[in-house]
């Protein structure tokens, strides 16, 4: 009697403590380990750990339900580098998109544009490191002054985002929770690359970094131990320890849900929660509600496999739409739904054509629209979709989607109907008229129109569309060889101009608005294959390269430059229009098909994955905009 | 004759057959035609015991005789391609229609998808039989690459009913056909490689062997590096030194040497252990008296006295180089299309959907086990035949 008696009152002594308890704070849900943590003192209490003004997600809006803790999210990579797709994922930005595609302040309280070229941006009151520290405008001015105002850290120069006619921002700190960057003209590529999947980082843990910066430790030590570690000075052990896209540091404090907790190399990645996240549902639960992420290692072609035999709680990544049958037969044996969603690239397989390439023959001509042209309307997209996308993709130019505010027919259709008369009309133009005995054209200089078509080697769909377009291109003359190697062998030889066409995948601005940045329309970066020197030309702001000597394409650099301080959204949409419009008639790049579909495989037990979704790196990163801070595990 | 007794006496006799003094070393017929037999006659006799030998050595003749006909034997050409049929399963063959004897047939497929998992379905429609066509004209094709024709032992019915006997893959190609294709070039991938690591290994191992001292050394040396680097990694090396330009019948060339260059290390070691014990027989000595050159003196004497040992291990070889073939190729690295071999074909069927979904497409592997099997019982056979004494 006296057992039942002494038990009623300890539960009632719980359960007026609960009450006193969530009567204090206003936020009350944290992880059941989390509050054994704080009961053992070694965790502040929850309301220490969150902002003053924590971001609550709108459960409402996007249509989600609350969760409960706990639980392991299994997800499989193909290599280490991948780890910096847990960086895409989980998706905690300065400002980032909502699900729907709205862009809000996220990790800041807000940010305050005036003029498009006044940014003020105001930190969360209390928000904090994942080690506890306090998040600071001195975190943001560490990385502006001692990283990018430093001789050995800041060699990069001012991040191309960052800089408005090659001048970058004045930046000044107005308090602990308050920074400012203006610029002379309006910069609008900034914001979208503080949303972007692989974000413009503007801030480091300060006072975590502050150990490797010789301006606040012993140069002579710090030097000691870079060399020892192999590095030629301090700067190159700050540059390891501060990588914020590949978390490969666990002792680096972040912002996001989890933290990294294994050091690389390793086939197995932990991930474990951020105690001191800033966001929480609606009920005042602090997010994320799974208590950690295991990234595994395994070999690309038995990503699929594995997935089907349940060993993944979240997949999409190398999973290829051909294996949707294989998914959707073993789903119930293996308790897990697949889902497909839309994808937002431009085109599903598209053709880089090389215009710097080092072979002068071939040079001339992938600089000829003619050539360009003919080579597009000699592929018979209709067969690719029907072979190879179960006739459920849709044939296009490598241009934005149909689903994207920017879209007209007339851009999907250009060049990209099968017309070999035409083509060979064309290619007989372009001075490819001879032909040696095989039917295989001459080029110029009496060689055989041999292209070499290369691969970065990962995805036998490009193989498989390879093979068809070599059949339909032998009806026009040209004879196709097909090289796989490897990404950055493959990058290497494109940039270096020893590739002729390239295969990979479309514009990733498949769902462009005018907001986002044309940049994939113009040759603005190194990584285009179809343009890599131009691009690196502007990407250095002509320290390498070449620079862009076709009229066209330096047209599209004048069309971008000007979207970059367009004042209006009216403006921008017209440039938008005018870049697209040039990018496919003059076919800068050939596309195939379109709007195909990703298989996502998401475990049944896992709540608040969308059925529907769109999967692609911009603007979703991924999973990143749908929030895996708000997935959990039913039980 | 009675038995001679104690009181009679012996009773003269004279054998009236004439005296034959090499009675005892006579031999009936069948043996004199054994011991006048050659030795080839011997090894034949020999092989003939071993059923299984014979079989497989059938077998062989049959698959060799059937590569140079290929084009004619295969129902559909190499590249034809439907996009009606992708990964249309095996087809089967039948003889009754609504119980009445037709000859050989098949029916058409009714395609559907699953809604659900987006497979394709096949059935058959079994209202109407399709005959097969015999000795009939169809896809169109290059003999051996030169002569235009259209001839083939089987046809499919018509254009629209497809015949895959083993199913299709893909892009809607006959597996079979590919695989008839495909045995043109893993099986004499087997023969051009042997032959190269055959003239190697003899006239690298004869040396050593018959020269012994620094000369076998050195070549012993060689052999041993050779030897020590790992096959798999040095195909892969070698095979990337080739370049992509390089017509894949070049690379098919390349692939042959290759495979052909790292194999001779264990003939020339044994030609050598043989010859290191012939050449100190008399006969070798007698002709070295005669004055005849080393080359002679290896060539015509010492060779041929181990020539049916080296034929044996030969046979034993092919299946290595088939199979070498089939690695590379299978690892991306060796053939690769549109040039077709069991490799190639088995590359293209490393997925979790082949394995799920479409088995069909791993039957290559088939022949590539029949063969290597063959060859083995083939050489085993060859091998005790080669010693008709033993």
């Amino acid at each position: 009697m006296s057992r039942v008696l002494s038990m009623l009152a300890k539960s009632c002594a719980a359960i007026i403590g609960l009450i006193i308890f969530a009567g204090s704070v206003a936020w009350a849900g944290e992880a059941p380990e989390l509050a054994s943590l704080v009961e053992q003192k070694k965790l502040p209490p929850l309301e220490d750990r969150l902002p003053k003004n924590p971001y609550v997600v709108d459960y409402k809006k996007e249509q989600k339900t609350i969760g409960k803790y706990g639980g392991e999210m299994r997800l499989l990579m193909g290599r280490a580098k991948d780890l910096g797709q847990i960086t895409v994922y989980t998706y905690a930005r300065l400002i980032g998109f909502t699900p729907g595609l709205e862009m809000k302040a996220d990790i800041l309280e807000s940010i305050d544009v005036k003029n498009g070229r006044e940014f003020t941006l105001k930190i969360r009151e209390g928000h904090r490191w994942s080690d506890g520290k306090l998040f600071t405008s001195e975190d943001f001015r560490y990385y502006w002054e001692d990283m990018i105002g430093n001789e050995q850290l800041g060699r990069a120069g001012v991040p191309s985002t960052m800089r408005v006619e090659g001048e970058g921002p004045e930046f000044k700190v107005i308090d602990s929770l308050t920074i400012r960057y203006t610029w002379a003209k309006p910069n609008p590529a900034f914001l979208p690359a503080l949303a972007g999947p692989s974000p413009l980082y503007i801030y480091r843990p300060a006072h975590y970094m502050k150990q490797f910066h010789a301006k606040y430790g012993d140069e002579e030590k710090l030097n000691e131990i870079a060399r020892e570690a192999g590095s030629k000075d301090w700067s190159g052990i700050h540059t390891r320890k501060q990588r914020q896209r590949r978390p490969e540091n666990p002792d680096l404090p972040t912002l996001q849900a989890w933290r990294n907790t294994t050091s690389p190399p390793s086939q197995r990645f932990v991930f474990e929660r951020n105690p001191f996240y800033h966001r929480v549902d609606p009920d005042g639960n602090q997010l994320p509600y799974i208590n950690k992420l295991i990234m595994s290692i395994a070999s690309k072609g038995v990503i699929p496999a594995k997935t089907g035999a349940g060993e993944s709680d979240l997949q999409a990544r190398y999973l290829r739409f051909d294996n949707f049958t294989f998914l959707k037969e073993v789903e119930d044996d293996n308790n897990f739904n697949t889902y497909l969603w839309s994808t937002g690239k431009g085109s599903q397989v598209a053709l880089f054509l090389n215009m710097n390439t080092n072979d002068p023959v071939w040079r001339g001509l992938m600089r000829d629209v003619r050539f360009r042209r003919a080579l597009s309307l000699g592929i018979d997209r209709e067969e690719i979709n029907e072979t190879i996308y179960f006739g459920l993709a849709s044939p296009s130019a490598n241009t934005v989607l149909p689903q994207s505010p920017l879209y007209r027919d007339e851009y999907a259709q250009a060049w990209a109907e099968y017309d070999v008369d035409t083509a060979n009309q064309l290619l007989d133009d372009a001075g490819l008229g001879a032909r040696d005995e095989d039917g295989i054209r001459l080029l110029p200089n009496g060689e055989r129109a041999e292209i070499t078509i290369e691969s970065a080697g990962e995805s036998t769909e490009e193989s498989d569309v390879l093979e068809l377009i070599s059949d339909h291109w032998s009806n026009i003359g040209i004879k196709v060889f097909i090289r796989s190697s490897q990404r950055d062998i493959f990058r290497r030889r494109a940039n270096a101009g020893e590739t002729l066409i390239s295969v990979f995948f479309g514009i990733n601005a498949g769902l462009a608005s005018s907001q986002l940045s044309p940049e994939e329309l113009a040759p603005t970066a190194q990584p285009q294959l179809n343009w890599p020197k131009w691009g690196q030309y502007f990407e250095t702001g002509g320290k390498a390269g070449e620079p862009v000597d076709l009229p066209e394409a330096a047209k599209q650099v004048e069309r971008y430059n000007a979207w970059l301080i367009a004042e209006s959204d009216e403006e921008r949409t017209r440039i938008w229009h005018e870049m697209l419009h040039t990018y496919t008639d003059q076919v800068f790049s050939i596309g195939t098909v379109n709007n195909s579909r990703q298989p996502v495989v998401v475990s049944k037990k896992l709540q608040n994955v969308p059925e529907e979704g769109i999967y692609s790196w911009e603007p979703t990163a991924f999973f990143g905009v749908y929030r895996p801070d708000t997935f959990w595990f039913k039980k | 004759m009675s038995t001679p007794t104690k009181s009679t006496k012996l009773e003269h006799y004279v054998n009236p057959a004439p005296f034959d003094p090499q009675s005892i070393e006579n031999m009936t017929p069948e043996q004199e035609a054994i011991f006048l037999a050659s030795q080839k006659k011997l090894m034949w006799w020999k092989f003939k015991k071993h059923k299984v030998a014979v079989f497989c050595g059938g077998f062989l003749l049959f698959m060799y005789l059937a590569i140079l006909i290929s084009e004619i034997l295969a129902p559909y050409a190499l590249e034809t391609r439907n996009s009606k049929f992708i990964y249309a399963p095996p087809k089967a063959l039948h003889f009754v229609h609504d119980g009445e004897f037709v000859g050989p047939f098949v029916y058409k497929f009714k395609r559907s998808r699953d809604p659900r998992t987006l497979k394709r379905l096949y059935a058959e429609d079994t209202r109407k039989p399709y005959p097969i066509r015999f000795f009939c004209s169809g896809d169109k094709y290059k003999f051996w690459g030169f002569i235009k024709g259209d001839f083939h032992i089987v046809c499919p019915p018509e254009k629209k009913v497809s015949m895959f006997f083993f199913g299709a893959d893909r892009l809607g190609r006959d597996v079979l056909s590919r695989m008839i294709y495909g045995s043109r070039i893993s099986l004499t991938i087997g023969l051009l490689g042997i032959s190269i690591s055959f003239t190697l290994g003899i006239i690298i191992g004869g040396l050593a062997g018959y020269y012994g001292g620094w000369v076998d050394l050195v070549v012993q040396r060689i052999i041993e590096v050779v030897q020590s680097l790992p096959t798999i990694p040095l195909w892969l090396a070698l095979a990337a030194i080739m370049p992509v330009t390089w017509s894949p019948i070049v690379v098919y060339f390349g692939i042959t040497i290759i495979l052909g260059l790292v194999d001779w290390t264990g003939l020339a070691r044994a030609v050598r252990s043989k010859l290191l014990s012939l050449r100190e027989e008399d006969y070798v000595l007698a002709a070295r008296l005669m004055g005849a050159s080393p080359k002679r003196i290896i060539g015509l004497h010492l060779v041929p006295g181990f020539m049916s040992h080296l034929i044996a291990s030969a046979t034993i070889t092919i299946p290595t180089m088939i199979l070498g073939e089939t690695a590379l190729s299978f690892l991306g690295l060796g053939l690769r299309s549109p040039i077709v071999s069991w490799g190639v074909l088995l590359n293209e069927a490393q997925n979790i959907n082949v394995v799920a979904l479409y088995p069909w497409l791993m039957l290559p592997v088939l022949p590539v086990i029949l063969i290597i099997l063959a060859f083995n019982f083939f050489g085993d056979g060859l091998r005790d035949a080669a010693d008709p004494y033993g």
